[in-house]
């Protein structure tokens, strides 16, 4: 259970950009195992409320609580997919798979045994050896998955984790993390800017508005699970996806500029 | 070897053959007696290098060499992730790298030599400056092309800053790291042989000069080869272990 009450953020002025309210009055609570997207325009906030969530950046002010423990930074229960994936060039595919398991303090046998699953499962046999840069995005993004699924995390933190791959690919790895989250207990917690994943993958569509970025409505996806192969032409699907462009249309509409020449 | 890296190979040889066939015809249609043959050249480098007092002259200059450019890998490097990882020590530290960096260090060697002295300390301390920036500048720029992804995702597995240090900022910064270490021991050389040419005449900078003197141009010659035979060999050492200790750096995409 994920909880934040009235959590505000500002990144203090620096290289002469005023300071920023980043996020104000963020409230949303997360259940377990549940599985939520969060959309919103771009500059909302929505990387810096999973970093917080994440541990990598604390709140200004308000509650951000995991399981009603405050969050004083990362923990073992928590794991992130970044969305340029984060591999490490000089590591090899499964060397990053273990990386996590590393910094725990397992021993090396034992934590390339428990990556050779993971490059199993995500379809990465016969590219162990290998380095990030050989692989494609789809694959390097795969690896950065498998990495963050190693811990076993009971939270997974995505952070974009589709952006910067091709369509097909990125279709290709939503209906595994769909099939992960099937499979798999894991609250999951997806930041995106594509209303069509959100609405594809998620429980739950958490709809953030511009900065300083609050959550400021929160949709129940109406769609069975598992999620049906046609479900883009589902009538439901298509009625939320509508809805959630309109109001960020509004959104962007909505601060008229300052002064028209 | 590939059949690309096999005529790679052989132009290069190819190259130098005629660099030595251009330069034995030029001496021989100038026939001055300060320019002397590639033939003569080699002869007496075969003379030289079987002779004690040219092992002794070497061992001079190195020793200024091997200390000078040890200081300047482990001041530089420190100093360079120091500056590259924590704002305040590259405020502090960022003008006299740039001083140092700036100034053209030979002009600098009469102050050194007032100030330390005609010994080994002296020259090692020559070298020392001559490497010391381009080290810290390339471990600093190293540093500064690390992903903060990188040290966010270290961080969210919980990644102590030693275990930070180790596991992502060193690797990250090597291949910069290995470029200072081979633009420095270049420097290094330079000054080595600097600072017996101006002001401390020892070692292989005294035979130079000792040759030049007696105008056994042959001779001269031969120390010159000696010395750019061995920057070449030493550059090459470390674009070797470069491809050993960074081999992800240099591979291709296989798409």
């Amino acid at each position: 259970m994920i909880t934040v009450r009235d959590v505000r953020k500002t990144f203090p002025a620096r290289n002469g950009n005023a300071a920023t309210l980043a996020l104000q009055d963020v409230n949303l609570a997360i259940g377990t195992d549940e599985f939520v997207s969060i959309v919103g325009p771009s500059g909302c906030g929505k990387t810096t409320l999973l970093r917080m969530i994440a541990g990598l950046a604390l709140p200004d002010a308000g509650v951000l609580e995991i399981d009603g423990l405050p969050v004083t930074g990362p923990g073992p229960d928590r794991a992130v997919v970044f969305q340029q994936f984060a591999l490490l060039p000089w590591a090899t595919v499964a060397d990053n798979i273990a990386f996590g398991l590393e910094l725990r303090g397992m021993a090396r046998a034992e934590r390339l045994a428990a990556a050779d699953g993971l490059i199993h499962a995500m379809g990465l046999r016969g590219f162990e050896r290998h380095y990030p840069r050989q692989l494609s995005g789809g694959m390097q993004q795969r690896v950065g998955l498998a990495r963050a699924l190693a811990v076993n995390p009971a939270i997974l933190l995505m952070d974009e984790p589709f952006a910067s791959v091709d369509a097909q690919t990125r279709r290709t790895l939503q209906d595994d993390l769909l099939k992960l989250a099937e499979r798999s207990r894991k609250t999951i917690v997806f930041v995106t800017h594509d209303i069509d994943e959100a609405v594809r993958l998620a429980d739950r569509v958490m709809l953030m508005s511009p900065r300083p970025g609050r959550i400021v409505e929160s949709l129940t996806v109406p769609l069975p699970r598992p999620r049906p192969d046609d479900l883009d032409l589902a009538p439901e699907a298509i009625r939320l996806k509508a809805y959630l462009w309109q109001q960020l249309r509004g959104m962007q509409q909505a601060p008229p500029p300052a002064s028209l020449p | 070897m590939t059949k690309n890296q096999r005529t790679h190979r052989n132009l290069r040889l190819g190259s130098l053959a005629l660099f030595c066939a251009g330069w034995e015809l030029l001496a021989r249609s100038l026939s001055s007696m300060f320019v002397p043959s590639f033939l003569d050249t080699a002869g007496a480098f075969l003379q030289l290098v079987s002779t004690r007092p040219f092992w002794h002259a070497i061992w001079i200059s190195h020793q200024a060499f091997v200390l000078g450019f040890a200081g300047a890998v482990v001041v530089g490097t420190t100093l360079g992730l120091a500056m590259g990882r924590w704002r305040a020590v590259e405020g502090l530290c960022e003008p006299y790298v740039h001083l140092l960096l700036a100034t053209p260090i030979a002009a600098v060697i009469p102050v050194i030599i007032l100030a330390v002295g005609l010994g080994l300390a002296a020259r090692a301390l020559v070298v020392f400056l001559f490497a010391a920036a381009v080290i810290v500048v390339n471990t600093r720029a190293g540093l500064k092309t690390i992903e903060p992804a990188w040290i966010d995702m270290a961080r969210g597995f919980g990644a102590t800053e030693m275990q930070l240090w180790r596991r992502v900022l060193i690797p990250g910064a090597l291949p910069a790291m290995m470029a200072g270490y081979y633009l420095g021991l270049g420097r290094a050389l330079t000054g080595m042989i600097a600072v017996e040419l101006l002001l401390v005449a020892v070692g292989i900078g005294r035979m130079i000069l000792d040759y030049q003197g007696m105008f056994a141009a042959d001779l001269l010659y031969a120390t010159v080869v000696f010395v750019t035979g061995e920057a070449v060999l030493l550059l090459g050492a470390v674009r070797w272990l470069e491809r050993r200790i960074t081999p992800w750096n240099d591979q291709v995409t296989v798409e």
